[in-house]
């Protein structure tokens, strides 16, 4: 714990990766963060975020096959690596601890 | 409209990191593609997307091997050129102290300059603003004014197309109010109310459409308003004051209509106050003053006159109907006036104009005063270039490496350029150190041309640090550029082979005519410095042909002259007491005219009213008949003396002839001559002329303007004090304005001793340069020569032998620079430095040779220093491993 945080686009973003499981790659993600969050995501910003987790090594990312759609361009699909799933899953529970720390009348149940 | 723009990709390809390209490539296309189908504005905004990739992370590095990869060689550079310099730490300290003294002055330039270009350029109408000048003949001497009279203001607004505004101003108003913390006093401008439609001073307070339109209307300043109201508000309040500017006297009962801001140090008109000119029209007490003023076209000497052109007019349409409007006028006249318009930009920069409303600092001093700066800085430029080159030897092996590693010629030019640039950076870093250390004496530097006006502040903006740093590099570059070019065009060949091919002194007659010009600049300077603070001296010193040793000068302001008067008489340290209108040898003069009794002959003169006790006083010698002999009569012609070239000018015969003569003073009054006096000095020394001088004994007392009191040597400062406190007795509402006669001739001599600490400054300056660039060839010289000396040691060649051999080169040069130097200085000073003076200091032999035998001294101890150390050593150590 501790040292590893999590940003909140960051953990969207994994999420996002995990979700997807074998199909994560650029526009995907954007298309399911989009279509599940309802938020605007430039292909900058998710770039970005992508490489930034690659190099923590919370990402891997693999090269796939050309195909004749995208002008021939080949995908970059990204998976977690096992230090990834186990940052996720600190982090959910760190929220876990969080909410059930919260006393019930906050919310007025 | 299906694919995405061409030239967006392409810039993505050149920024992103390549090895992203493809995939992200890939989904900005899918994206676009889904984007259409849902007929989105896909193109923008894919164009979007890409300016939104352009960020760190995506960003290919620039370190990158293959590209861009003089970034790393950039790095490279900047290591060995840091390395260089800490490795000859003598070298780049007198690289750095030589840049560093001529960057200091450019500074100070850079910063004057842009002060000087900031004047005025508040004024939001500053392209349309124009201000009327006059030309005028008298006596075949044309004179330029930048006043002009209210009559062609006049004209030019009724009759002038194309002209917006007329603003018409005259000076004159100075007054002393009385509060309840001192003495306030009030100096400022009558002005039409146009006022603050062609200047955009700020009204703070106040209507500016009518805050000048009513007689007795009075604007006082912001820090004026608060002297004399405080914190409460001015609107309204009355203001009775008594102006006596302008040789006149009237009462204003003024009303406050408007405060303004303070005008701003680059302002070139500076005011405490304006009044509306319609209270002008009320008479005044005093000479001067004349109803007709308004539409008398020769009324030129007091009103100053600016237009606001509209944005269609051209200055010369104006200027054509002008000269229409004055053909009338001056087809009868026997002093024909042309009007001119001058730009707002000129205002402060043109010096041909003999009157002027604000501070002046003319074009041709800057234009002086950049040649010099340049030549520092050249002279400092040339210290490095010097060095560099006769060190390129050195440095030959590490441009021999990189010649075989690959580097290309542009690259180590490059290398070179940085270096110098580095080193210049550097430079500018001690030399803003130096500009502080020298800002503070600039600035106090006397500058009579202001008027009394701080004309400069100095201050460091943002702004300018960005042009200093350019500064830094140009010279940097100008500094390395031969240098740099010498080292990369040697070939690895050369080199590595044949050594001895590169010559150790490349372009030697080119270096020797540079250190040359060095050294004749400095025995130049030396010169000027030398030859101004003589004239200064001899100015001060010179017999006016009167005394004025002791003289307290006192401003005569309110009425109660004879009251104190007498009281300073009966005062036992007062030795006398005298009045007079005009202090003779102060630099003004009032101007007469004179016409003999036949009215024949008549001629200009300058006249000065005194009273009988004024020549004992002063000790002038009398030549012919007597002084006034008792005080003005009725009725009786008034007395006048007069000075030889007046007795000439009007052909009276010999001076004794001309005793009991009778003339026509102002072309009407009967005047007698009484006494003639030997010619003496009337305005300054510097004033080519020896002008006729009357001095006449006026009837009314108003026309007195100085007291005079001569006091006892001792204890001048307790005399000074007593005198102060008896004015004060006797007249409280008016500050005591006192000063030493002497003093206020020296006064006058302040643009020569401004001249002279300029000058004496920048020869200092120019020794220092040349003596660090004379100190780091003398050290290089003897050592590359260590060895020869070494043998000539053995062979037994003596000190005197060896010192010879290492200086001869150097004196020779001096004296050369010396030969150059003297003749062209002696033509500068006499012919523009000091043009103006019609007696001369006398100048000896040993004055000419000064800058020689000061730069031949410093070079002699310079290069001895270096001499000894070569010759005390003890050969065999030298040679002892080879």
């Amino acid at each position: 714990m501790g040292k590893h945080h999590l940003g909140e686009f960051e953990e969207v973003v994994m999420l996002t990766v995990a979700i997807l499981t074998n199909d994560a790659y650029g526009f995907s993600i954007i298309e399911e963060m989009e279509k599940r969050l309802n938020r605007k995501v430039s292909i900058g910003a998710l770039q970005t975020v992508l490489r930034r987790l690659e190099k923590k090594g919370y990402l891997n990312s693999e090269l796939g096959e050309s195909t004749s759609v995208r002008g021939g361009k080949r995908k970059r699909f990204f998976t977690l690596t096992s230090s990834g799933k186990k940052v996720l899953e600190e982090t959910k529970e760190q929220r876990m601890g969080l909410w059930s720390a919260v006393p019930e009348f906050v919310f007025g149940k | 409209m299906s694919s995405p723009p061409k030239y967006i990709l392409k810039f993505f390809h050149w920024f992103c990191d390549p090895d992203y390209v493809e995939d992200i490539e890939g989904d900005l296309l899918e994206r676009f593609e889904k984007r259409k189908e849902n007929g989105e504005s896909a193109r923008w905004l894919y164009m979007i997307d890409v300016l939104k990739l352009f960020r760190p992370g995506i960003i290919r590095s620039f370190e990158g091997p293959k590209n861009l990869n003089t970034y790393g060689m950039f790095r490279n550079y900047l290591k060995t050129s840091i390395r260089n310099l800490r490795k000859n730490v003598l070298f780049s300290t007198i690289n750095t102290v030589g840049l560093a003294i001529g960057m200091s002055v450019g500074i100070l330039m850079i910063l004057l300059i842009s002060e000087l270009k900031s004047y005025d350029q508040f004024h939001e109408k500053k392209n349309k603003i124009y201000r009327v000048t006059t030309d005028s003949k008298i006596r075949d001497s044309e004179r330029h004014l930048t006043s002009a009279s209210y009559f062609v203001g006049d004209q030019i607004k009724e009759q002038v197309p194309g002209v917006e505004q007329v603003l018409i101003m005259r000076p004159g108003m100075s007054a002393d109010l009385v509060t309840k913390t001192g003495v306030v006093s009030l100096s400022g401008y009558y002005t039409t109310p146009s006022f603050f439609d062609v200047f955009s001073f700020e009204l703070l307070k106040g209507n500016p459409q009518t805050a000048l339109s009513d007689p007795n209307n009075v604007v006082l300043t912001e820090t004026v308003a608060k002297k004399l109201f405080g914190d409460e508000d001015p609107i309204g309040k009355t203001l009775d004051l008594e102006s006596t500017g302008g040789w006149q006297k009237r009462s204003i009962n003024g009303l406050i209509t408007g405060v303004v801001e303070d005008p701003p140090i680059n302002s070139h008109i500076q005011f405490e106050s304006l009044i509306s000119f319609s209270t002008y029209d009320i008479p005044a007490i005093g000479h001067g003053w004349k109803s007709d003023y308004k539409v008398r076209p020769i009324d030129y000497q007091q009103n100053f006159v600016y237009l606001v052109l509209g944005d269609q007019t051209r200055k010369e349409e104006v200027e054509s109907v002008i000269s229409e409007i004055m053909a009338e006028y001056n087809s009868t006249a026997k002093e024909p006036i042309t009007h001119l318009l001058q730009p707002l930009d000129e205002f402060v920069t043109s010096d041909s104009y003999v009157n002027r409303t604000g501070p002046m600092f003319s074009e041709q001093r800057i234009h002086v005063m950049v040649g010099l700066t340049i030549i520092v800085l050249l002279s400092a430029c040339f210290n490095y270039t010097n060095l560099s080159l006769a060190r390129s030897l050195r440095r030959s092996k590490e441009v021999g490496i990189r010649k075989v590693a690959g580097a290309t010629h542009s690259q180590l030019f490059s290398q070179f350029i940085i270096e110098a640039i580095l080193l210049s950076l550097m430079a500018l870093v001690v030399g803003l150190g130096l500009f502080f250390f020298i800002k503070p004496g600039f600035l106090s530097l006397p500058n009579p041309s202001a008027q009394g006006h701080q004309m400069f502040t100095l201050n460091i903006r943002s702004v300018h640090l960005l042009s200093f740093v350019a500064f830094a590099i140009g010279l940097g570059t100008l500094a390395g550029l031969s240098p740099a070019l010498f080292l990369s065009r040697l070939t690895a060949k050369i080199i590595f082979y044949d050594a001895s091919k590169i010559k150790l002194f490349t372009g030697v007659s080119f270096r020797r005519l540079l250190t040359i010009f060095q050294f004749a600049l400095s025995i130049g300077l030396i010169m000027c410095a030398l030859f101004v603070h003589k004239q200064y001296q001899f100015a001060l010193n010179y017999d006016h042909g009167y005394t004025t040793e002791n003289i307290v000068n006192i401003k005569i302001k309110g009425d109660n002259v004879d009251l104190l008067e007498n009281a300073y008489a009966n005062m036992p340290e007062v030795i006398a007491t005298s009045k007079s209108s005009m202090i003779l040898g102060v630099g003004s003069a009032q101007l007469g005219l004179v016409t003999s009794e036949d009215k024949n002959v008549r001629t200009m003169l300058l006249q000065n009213y005194v009273d009988e006790k004024y020549f004992e006083m002063h000790d002038f010698k009398i030549i012919a008949g007597t002084g006034f002999v008792g005080s003005a009569k009725e009725n009786a012609p008034k007395q006048i003396v007069v000075n030889e070239a007046l007795v000439k000018a009007l052909d009276l015969g010999t001076n004794e002839e001309a005793i009991g003569k009778i003339v026509l003073y102002r072309g009407r009054t009967r005047v007698q001559i009484v006494g003639v006096i030997k010619d003496f000095v009337n305005i300054a020394l510097n004033v080519n002329d020896q002008d006729a001088y009357v001095f006449v004994q006026p009837t009314r007392k108003e026309q007195f303007m100085t007291l005079g009191v001569k006091i006892k040597n001792d204890q001048l400062i307790k005399t000074i004090k007593k005198l102060a406190e008896t004015y004060g007795e006797i007249d409280p509402n008016h500050p005591f304005e006192a000063e030493f006669y002497n003093d206020q001739i020296a006064t006058i001599y302040q643009p020569q001793k401004t001249t002279y600490t300029i000058t004496a400054f920048l020869a200092f300056l120019a020794i220092s340069i040349s003596t660090l660039g004379l100190l780091g060839m003398a050290v290089f010289t003897t050592e590359s020569r260590m060895k020869e000396i070494s043998i000539r040691k053995v062979l037994g060649a003596s000190m005197k032998n060896l010192s010879l051999l290492l200086s001869r080169s150097f004196l020779v040069m001096i004296i050369v620079a010396g030969l150059i130097a003297i003749p062209v200085t002696r033509y500068i000073v006499d012919d523009l430095l000091l043009n103006d003076f019609l007696y001369r200091a006398k100048i000896s032999a040993l004055d000419m040779l000064s800058g020689l035998l000061i730069v031949l001294l410093i070079g002699v101890m310079t290069i001895g220093w270096q001499i000894r150390e070569a010759t005390i050593q003890n050969p065999a150590d030298l040679l002892r491993d080879e």
